[in-house]
């Protein structure tokens, strides 16, 4: 492991020595090391295969934004080797390669690439027909990048809330001084930055001949926000995102931070860009910031010998560092006819390093899997070379020929991108308030004019939030010398140089993308693919517009970028699906259900008792459960039913409009029938209105359908302006039905201030006493069909309620049932479930409830509708019908009612009747078919045709005396 | 000595299981047992200043909402907080919040003494006002400490920092899912947010707010540990 002397090696740890391995061979790094500079350290420079041709790839940017360093890893795929941290025994393998690493099968690809042109898979499996079934295996094969192992555990992932008045993305000198700016005036701020340590480019850059100055201003910054307790950083951070007001989700580790700033500041700093030449993505062939960072971060020389290919004055700085770390630095390529004399320019020719003036890097030559050496030649006009070449040996090219702000989170908040022809740069205009930019993402690059914008996006922040009251500074003068070469892109007869890395396409295929007549840079991109890589045109989008922009003779304003749609970077499933919340309501008496071997099931949020018994022994508990009701006791929880407190001098009048029924006359002490249409005149829920005083009405409304009845109340009620209060107060009580003919026996034992008798309390009445001691409303209904009390008791006194009617009912064996028997002993009634007996086109008639509407009253919703659809003939009715054929299928639930092949209807319930002792179910028919002793044809399970026979409704106790007790 | 059981109390926090499940330890209070504390060690009032979960939902808390709600409640020496979303604490230690022009929260004090929430419950309210089965609806759950508003922040996206969510402020929100009311009603000097929240779910969001705390070493607290915070001044 070779490494720089300190003060090189800014973030790694000499003391802590970590061993890991890659393509299980054995190395060591540091601490603070990534998985790349460990790696470099060790001279193993080939990462990875290219997405399309396996082409070797090492590192390129070194600062995880390019898709060269994906390695697999043993929790996940794809991760970026030069962002991962080391960790103790982490074993790595590279991803996306046949046979080895070193030498891959699937780089014979690269010989045929001319057979694989720019839109290759439309092309190709366009025609013949059926092409695509031959092709598809093989590229789903060979399709995608890391493995994902399906056996590991996932981890633990979370989120979490943060506000801050100003948020700033990236600690650079710009982010650092418009963080100290805001905190000073008294600002909560959020510092977020995805390095390891604040900085940004003063880590590792060079901004003056003799070296000291970032690290020097870098010191200042970091001690002062340090010491401002009003500043929050957040490093190995990234802002994925910008949503409208504010809202950044930010992805720290494990976290997903969801944030809302009241101000943010980007300061995101700018992404270097490579020269685009022949086989410039060999491993040693790397971004100038790269070099500099794997210098002064991990203290790496990046090559023995390097050249450097530039087109500002950052790749003399680049060069002094790479001599100042030992490496040989053999010339500077400047693409410049005549270099400015700045003092990074004469400390370099100071050195003694060869500097060629007007010249491009035209090719790299490679030796295995690195490069050793280039080709370069003097340019004649914009991308034209001389044909007289001069060869350099070198294993490494550093590139600092221009950058792209990094204007992703800006233009997501609705930032516009420009092109400057004078600066050949992206600018960012049409910024939304509450958002400033500031720094090199702005296109200022002198360290001094970072520093001011900084201050002044803050102070533009703070004043807006309040804090300030200061006027704010003019913008700071634009600077005279761009950093961006207008044209760092020579093409080459043999090809191979990429504009995209991660999708292998290379100048011809840009350019081939508008011959074919995809001209628009988004058709490009889609057609080309050119930019939908991992690294989502970090390093293409420039070089493709400028590209696109001469081969359809437009300027690259008018070209433009593609769209930068969120997330930023690549973020894992976890930080999207973890900790995710599921909420789960439970009645009072849950545990008691349990206790009892219930099955249970979920019904929206809430949890009820299925049956009880083994899940393997279903139909046999639910038909003891029905036996029992018919013939003894039995005891459902009902607590998950909705209940409404409908309260005020106009509660009768707002029933009377809201359901179907007449509710002005209904007496105090009695419960009647509920039924709610829409305005449509569709059924949409059901219940019982209780009448407990002249001003006081319980209503109660289905489980899933309270919700939506009790907003459809209260919007209704905000239009008529009756004087009536309405409240839900569903989770309030707990209510059983105890019901079979025994049930008023079990009753009477622990209620005893309320008359039971069947004159005194018949059926549909309601009262209020005492139940085992407990407050409890009374209703009697008969739902099952049987003799039956609903008990409604506060919530907190359910599981008391439960334990005393199971222990007064233990002389009569008294045993509880679930929702399934009482979802067939409704049935036997002929009783309707709204929503699986009904749709959403099903009347009052079609149900045969037109007996549930009054037509007496002068309005109700639905009403207008429903005296429309009764003068006409209706289109289908719902009918009991039962099978009478002995060991025929029983139908279920949609299971199609047929006339011939024409389909007439279908089953809504169907369920095998214990007491009747054959199927029993519930059929829209058409009407002619509708006629008790008619027949109907039902293409049961397996397409068996079933012949059951329509009958009156209910199937049980056709004069509901049973329920009458 | 009666061992007190929970299962046995006519009324019942739906909780009983999960305190049963921590060895609490439970104590009388009307019809029903709350947890005193979980453990004899005495630590819990001094867990509690950095991050602590207690139930109280079994008690007293009553509600009334309507148009003359907040003149009749006053007219029955209610203090009534000025403006919605806000809340007061009463002179018998009982709280008050207002959580609309119309409608009034009203809870006991620590104690658990029901004197004014009876008083209120069996008064027959004026016209225009109704009551509310606050006490059987919503459950009551009380996060306190420190380290409270951090906690919330994984499941609740409203900033409870006590220099941002002052005293006696309400928020009608949603927590990990759910809605609910929070309270900041501090005990002594030490934070406390008070959730009242669905009684079905109450289960659902003490498993939540726990797997929050757990990060922060937070720890299921009895009345005895919140009582003395609450005494201290």
């Amino acid at each position: 492991m070779q490494r720089l002397p300190s003060p090189y090696g800014l973030l790694i740890d000499r003391e802590r020595q970590i061993k890991f391995s890659f393509e299980n061979k054995s190395y060591q790094g540091f601490a603070g090391d990534s998985i790349a500079s460990a790696l470099a350290a060790n001279n193993q420079w080939l990462l990875s295969r290219s997405f399309k041709y396996h082409r070797p790839r090492g590192a390129l940017t070194m600062a995880g934004q390019d898709a060269n360093t994906m390695v697999q890893l043993p929790s996940n795929p794809n991760a970026l080797a030069d962002k991962e941290p080391l960790s103790p025994g982490l074993e790595v393998m590279g991803q996306n390669y046949s046979g080895s690493l070193k030498t891959d099968r699937g780089a014979l690809l690269g010989l045929f690439s001319r057979f694989l042109p720019v839109g290759f898979y439309y092309k190709a499996f366009f025609k013949p027909r059926g092409m695509w079934e031959k092709w598809a295996p093989l590229i789903r094969k060979k399709a995608g990048l890391g493995v994902i192992n399906q056996q590991l555990e996932p981890d633990y992932y979370d989120k979490q809330y943060k506000f801050y008045d100003v948020v700033v993305v990236g600690a650079g000198p710009s982010g650092m001084q418009a963080a100290l700016t805001a905190a000073v005036d008294g600002c909560e701020v959020l510092l977020v930055d995805e390095n390891p340590i604040l900085g940004g480019s003063l880590n590792y850059s060079r901004l003056d001949a003799k070296g000291s100055m970032a690290r020097e201003v870098r010191d200042l910054l970091v001690h002062d926000i340090e010491a401002n307790s009003n500043i929050t950083c957040m490093t190995n951070a990234t802002v994925n995102a910008w949503f409208a007001d504010n809202w950044l989700p930010i992805i720290c580790q494990k976290r997903l931070y969801k944030v809302r700033a009241r101000q943010t500041i980007l300061c995101t700093g700018a992404l270097e860009q490579q020269a685009v030449f022949h086989n410039n993505d060999l491993p040693g062939v790397m971004m100038s910031s790269a070099a500099q960072r794997l210098i002064h971060l991990y203290a790496i020389r990046p090559g023995k010998t390097a050249v450097v290919v530039t087109g500002n004055d950052d790749g003399y700085a680049n060069a002094l560092d790479l001599a100042d770390a030992g490496v040989e630095v053999a010339a500077i390529v400047d693409l410049r006819d005549k270099p400015r004399s700045s003092p990074l320019v004469r400390a370099a020719k100071k050195r003694g390093i060869t500097i060629k003036a007007g010249y491009a890097v035209y090719a790299a030559q490679k030796r295995g899997n690195h490069l050793a050496g280039v080709e370069i030649r003097k340019i004649l006009s914009q991308g034209i070379c001389d044909s007289q070449a001069e060869k350099i040996r070198c294993d490494t090219v550093c590139m600092a020929i221009g950058y792209t702000p990094t204007y992703q989170l800006a233009c997501q908040a609705g930032g516009q991108l420009s092109y400057s022809d004078k600066s050949a740069m992206f600018t960012l205009n049409n910024l939304p308030d509450g958002l400033q930019i500031a720094g090199s993402v702005d296109s200022y690059w002198e360290l001094s004019n970072c520093l001011e914008e900084g201050a002044r996006a803050a102070i533009i922040a703070t004043n807006a939030l309040g804090f300030t009251q200061t006027d704010i500074p003019e913008p700071t003068a634009r600077e005279k010398h761009s950093p961006n070469h207008s044209w760092p892109i020579f093409a080459h007869p043999n090809g191979k140089e990429f504009v995209d890395y991660d999708e292998d396409l290379t100048i011809a295929d840009i350019v081939n993308a508008t011959r074919d007549g995809y001209e628009h840079i988004q058709l490009v991109k889609r057609y080309s693919t050119c930019g939908m890589g991992p690294s989502q045109g970090r390093h293409s989008a420039l070089a493709a517009a400028r590209l696109v922009a001469a081969a359809t003779n437009r300027t690259v304003a008018e070209t433009g970028v593609t769209t930068a749609r969120p997330p930023f970077a690549p973020e894992h499933l976890g930080h999207s699906a973890g900790r995710s919340f599921y909420p789960a309501r439970r009645s009072n008496m849950h545990y008691r259900h349990i206790e009892a071997g219930a099955q249970m099931l979920q019904a929206g949020a809430w949890y009820r008792p299925a049956f009880y018994g083994q899940a393997t022994d279903r139909d046999r508990c639910i038909d003891n459960e029905v036996n029992n009701v018919r013939n003894n006791v039995g005891l459902v929880d009902v607590s998950t039913l909705g209940g409404l407190e409908v309260r005020g001098p106009d509660a009768a009048e707002f029933l009377n409009r809201f359901y179907t029924f007449g509710f002005v006359k209904q007496p105090v002490g009695r419960a009647r029938y509920a039924l709610l249409t829409n305005e449509a005149g569709v059924i949409i829920d059901d219940g019982v209105a209780c009448r407990f005083s002249e001003q006081h009405y319980y209503v109660t409304a289905t489980t899933g359908g309270v919700d939506r009845v009790y907003q459809t109340m209260l919007k209704w009620n905000a239009q008529w302006r009756l004087d009536v209060d309405i409240a839900n107060v569903t989770a309030a009580y707990c209510g059983v039905n105890i019901a079979g003919p025994r049930a008023r026996q079990v009753l009477a034992r622990v209620c005893t201030d309320i008359d039971l008798g069947a004159e005194a309390f018949p059926y549909m009445g309601v009262r209020q006493g005492t139940v085992a001691g407990i407050p409890a409303r009374v209703i009697r209904v008969g739902f099952v069909g049987e003799l039956g009390y609903e008990v409604h008791v506060p919530q907190q006194y359910g599981e008391a309620l439960w334990d005393a009617l199971m222990e007064a009912g233990g002389e009569e064996n008294i045993q509880p049932f679930g929702i399934e028997a009482q979802r067939l002993l409704r049935l036997e009634k002929g009783h309707i479930i709204i929503g699986q007996d009904t749709d959403a086109m099903s009347h009052p008639m079609e149900v045969q409830m037109g007996w549930a509407v009054s037509h007496k009253k002068p309005f109700f919703v639905g009403g207008r509708t429903i005296a429309e659809l009764e003068m006409k003939s209706p289109t289908r009715r719902l009918v009991g019908f039962v099978v009478n054929a002995k060991n025929a299928p029983i139908p279920l639930e949609s299971h199609l009612v047929l006339d011939g092949a024409q389909m007439t209807g279908r089953v809504t319930s169907c369920n095998h009747s214990p007491t009747l002792g054959k199927p029993i179910g519930l059929a829209y028919v058409q009407p002619h078919c509708a006629e008790p002793g008619s027949q109907i044809k039902i293409k049961s399970s397996g397409g068996v045709m079933v012949t059951a026979d329509i009958v009156t409704l209910p199937f049980y106790d056709s004069k509901t005396l049973r329920q009458e007790l | 000595m009666i061992e007190l059981t929970p299962d046995k109390a006519l009324r019942r926090s739906p909780l009983y299981r999960r305190h049963l499940q921590l060895n609490a330890q439970f104590e009388q209070l009307g019809e029903a047992l709350v947890v005193g504390a979980y453990s004899d060690t005495g630590m819990e009032p001094r867990l509690a200043i950095s991050l602590g979960l207690a139930d109280l939902s079994c008690l007293p808390r009553t509600g009334f909402k309507g148009p003359g709600a907040p003149d009749w409640a006053a007219t029955q020496g209610v203090e009534i907080p000025s403006a919605p979303n806000t809340a007061l604490a009463q002179a018998d230690g009982s709280m008050v919040a207002k959580l609309s022009h119309q409608e009034l929260l009203i809870v006991s004090g620590m104690q658990g003494d029901s004197g004014l929430v009876d008083n209120l419950n069996q008064q027959i309210p004026g016209t225009g006002v109704y009551s509310l089965p606050r006490a059987d609806s919503h459950s009551w759950l009380a996060v306190t400490g420190l380290l409270a508003a951090e906690m919330f922040s994984k499941i609740c996206a409203i900033d409870l920092r006590t220099h941002k969510f002052a005293q006696g402020q309400v928020a009608q929100t949603s927590i990990a899912k759910i809605n609910g009311i929070i309270v900041r009603q501090d005990l002594g000097t030490t934070p406390c947010f008070h959730i009242f929240s669905d009684i079905a779910s109450t289960e659902f969001l003490w498993d939540c707010l726990l797997d929050a705390m757990e990060e922060h070493q937070g720890v299921a607290i009895g009345v005895a540990a919140i009582r003395s915070l609450d005494a201290t001044e």
